[in-house]
């Protein structure tokens, strides 16, 4: 038995996309953030999730390669002559 | 409209991480783009927003209600409800555990609760406490109960808190 | 136009060759990692690279800031890709893209919460512990760790989470790029998000 309005941990950890996203209806961001006031491990998930999203925002793409480099240029060069 | 808001120590919003200035409006619009307004408690919601400081909130503008919290277009804070100390939200969870254990004590799946509630205690969960013993009153009565245990705990921080109910 | 973008447009038109080298290695990386996911070598993906910026080139005199200078470049890079792409005969990039990519599990293993017979069903069983300010998240072998896990995703999922979070494109551009809607977006999101914060949280163990 358990109130419709209650959020299990199990059903926040599949609304934290969406609760970050700002996707969730007023309630239920209601609904989200009064369950985050009791429980410690989803205060800590939200946490690790955001920490994940900086994590991969941190990650470096390799330069583009030196001969793409200077195709680049001198395409760049012939179009700012013409 | 008067209203109560809880937030981390330093006056910093659990959610947004925005911290309050004293005495000072601040409206919907200088937050987040994307959140609703100021959010704030009335009595009654009290206990689901436990945090280290409560504040007393002056609301203007539009107010909307919501289950568990109104949202305004701007709010200021005007004074700190000082009574509001970890060692009233002990005695919070204090009355939870003796509450719990008078009313379910003697019944078996539900004295598991009073068990965990003095757990929560023990390691200064007082929102858990909170949840812990409207879920037992919940699983005895059905959801109404659920309401009417937040409703008795909203009461007693009122109480003590010398706020009007 | 924000004053940056500004700056680098004049700098552009006027054939200035030091502002385009910084343009281009500002976003020629994103743009030949995006290229990647449409096309099917590396030696594709640079013609498609190559292409775009002509296409910047030639569209630069009228670019008139609707939208933001990155945003712009990245619309001109995926539809060079996608027309290359179905140039190849690959009408559509990731097939699996609108289709389940066989996923029914849910963000984390059912087993850390508790089951129905305990006082607080569905709670975490073994909850997640607090990260906090932790240097080793910023760490090579973090960064490895995160690389990796994106790597093993499903195409579409990959693609999502490298436009979104990696290279920090926003939602209405990377649906455009991918043909998806915003639910689509979210759902491939939360998967491959939360299969990269389980690979963290073994490395974090």
């Amino acid at each position: 038995m358990r109130l419709d309005r209650e959020l299990t941990c199990a059903q926040l950890v599949e609304l934290v996309t969406d609760y970050l996203e700002d996707a969730l209806s007023p309630e239920d961001v209601e609904r989200v953030e009064e369950h985050l006031v009791f429980c410690d491990g989803c205060t800590n998930y939200l946490e690790q999730m955001r920490a994940t999203v900086a994590a991969s925002g941190r990650l470096r793409t390799e330069d583009v390669p030196p001969e793409l480099q200077e195709r680049l240029l001198t395409a760049f060069r012939d179009w700012s002559r013409a | 409209m008067i209203a109560y808001k809880f937030l981390d120590a330093g006056r910093i919003a659990p959610f947004t991480r925005f911290q309050w200035p004293e005495n000072e409006w601040v409206s919907a619009d200088r937050l987040a783009p994307c959140k609703a307004g100021v959010h704030a408690c009335r009595v009654r919601d009290l206990p689901i927003w436990i945090d280290d400081e409560l504040w007393e909130v002056e609301l203007g503008g539009d107010v909307v209600e919501y289950p568990r919290k109104v949202v305004a277009s701007r709010g200021r804070l005007t004074r700190r409800i000082d009574a509001w100390t970890p060692a009233l939200a002990d005695e919070f969870a204090a009355m939870l555990v003796s509450h719990t254990r008078r009313r379910f004590g003697s019944i078996p799946v539900l004295s598991g609760f009073v068990v965990d509630i003095a757990r929560f205690r023990a390691t200064n969960r007082v929102p858990i406490a909170g949840f812990a013993a409207a879920r037992a009153a919940e699983l005895s009565g059905g959801p109404r109960a659920y309401e009417h245990e937040r409703l008795r705990q909203a009461a007693w921080l009122a109480e003590r808190l010398a706020i009007p109910a | 136009m924000q004053p940056e973008d500004r700056r680098v447009v004049e700098a552009l038109r006027a054939g200035d060759e030091a502002a385009f080298m910084k343009l281009m290695r500002e976003y020629g990386p994103m743009m030949l990692r995006v290229a990647l996911m449409y096309v099917s070598t590396r030696a594709v993906a640079e013609e498609v690279v190559q292409d775009a910026w002509i296409g910047v080139f030639n569209g630069i005199g009228r670019f008139e800031a609707r939208s933001s200078l990155k945003t712009w470049i990245f619309r001109i890079l995926t539809n060079t890709a996608k027309t290359r792409a179905q140039r190849e005969g690959r009408s559509i990039p990731f097939s699996s893209i609108t289709s389940p990519d066989g996923e029914d599990g849910g963000a984390v293993d059912p087993e850390r919460f508790l089951g129905s017979g305990e006082r607080f069903p569905g709670h975490w069983g073994t909850p997640p512990r607090r990260w906090g300010p932790d240097e080793r998240l910023l760490s090579a072998e973090a960064q490895g760790v995160v690389d990796a896990a994106i790597a093993k995703l499903p195409p579409a999922q990959q693609a999502v989470i490298t436009m979104r979070d990696v290279e920090d494109l926003d939602p209405e551009d990377v649906c455009n790029a991918l043909d998806i809607t915003e639910t689509n977006q979210r759902v491939l999101l939360h998967r491959a998000r939360s299969k990269v914060r389980q690979a963290l949280e073994e490395y974090m163990r």
